[in-house]
């Protein structure tokens, strides 16, 4: 029963593996926009790397979540 | 409640079976992976044949297509991409066709973590398997001490994290795209899914396969670059 709620409690705290990914994704974007700002013209190119780059920032937060699921159904 | 607890409790027990013919019993993802694969051949046929001078619509849309990923080859795996490219295209559009099942309402094969480890392993053979067929036994085993001998170590250990964080990063964002999908359904079954279904079922699969496929590229190309194929 402890252990139950033990883990309970580590799936929660799994779950701030979302606070990197989420400054990793905000200092992406801040790039991102400074870059088209100055050069309006290569904002595709822009675009799709910054989409690569947050899917690649956003994979800590997502192994943080597969670590919470094991946690809460793990028996 | 109930529904949404079946959902968790389907994901970590693996996958529910499925019997074929009465026969043997399967696992779903194995059966919607088949089907996939049976809707991929039948479409390879049916668009490939009678390619004419003069392309009709579909020839166009086909052209394009495969002009738009030999480029993102040709750009980041320098001077020999055109061996490389078929087996990534068809891995690509595997998982590509393999994330977006959900959209008629098919749970994604993708969310087994069997077939994104099989997929994790596939990519592992291909980048290693490239870097010896490229370089030879001693020298595929010279790269591992590139750029500097005392990265030696953490060269053998990407070896091991490399696919692990492939396969769990394709994993965990379908599994959590399609646990959300199912709450939301449970919660507000009408209208309201469709742009959640958007954003997770469609543009998050499109962006995992990208995600996927470029990384396989990008390790790819760096364990067969050499001095004079960065150069050009």
């Amino acid at each position: 029963m402890i252990s139950g709620s033990l883990s309970l409690i580590g799936a929660g705290i799994a779950v701030a593996t979302g606070l990197g990914a989420g400054i990793g994704i905000g200092i992406a974007t801040g790039g991102a926009t400074q870059a088209i700002a100055r050069q309006p013209e290569l904002s595709g190119k822009i675009t799709s790397t910054f989409l690569l780059g947050c899917a690649l920032a956003e994979s800590t937060a997502i192994y943080g979540l597969v670590v919470s699921l094991v946690l809460i159904f793990s028996k | 409640m109930e529904e949404i607890n079946a959902v968790l409790q389907e994901i970590m027990a693996g996958t529910s079976n499925v019997s074929v013919l009465g026969l043997f019993n399967v696992p779903s993802s194995i059966v919607a992976s088949w089907g996939v694969m049976l809707f991929l051949v039948i479409a390879s046929i049916f668009l490939t044949r009678n390619l004419k001078k003069n392309p009709s619509k579909s020839q166009v849309i086909l052209e394009a297509g495969i002009g738009f990923f030999y480029n993102l080859c040709k750009q980041n795996l320098g001077k020999h991409w055109r061996t490389y490219a078929p087996w990534l295209g068809t891995i690509a559009l595997y998982i590509l066709f393999s994330n977006l099942t959900s959209l008629v309402s098919v749970p994604p094969p993708t969310k087994d973590l069997s077939i994104t480890a099989t997929l994790a392993l596939l990519s592992l053979l291909f980048i290693y398997g490239n870097q010896f067929l490229y370089h030879g036994l001693l020298g595929g085993l010279k790269r591992f001490t590139e750029p500097m001998v005392f990265l030696l170590p953490i060269n053998l250990m990407e070896i091991a994290i490399r696919p692990i964080s492939l396969c769990m990063r394709l994993f965990g964002n379908i599994v959590g795209g399609y646990i959300l999908m199912e709450m939301i359904i449970c919660v507000a079954p009408a209208i309201v899914p469709v742009p959640f279904s958007l954003y997770f079922d469609l543009f998050d699969g499109i962006l995992q396969t990208v995600v996927f496929i470029f990384l396989t590229i990008l390790f790819t190309h760096e364990s067969i670059h050499t001095e004079e194929s960065v150069a050009h």
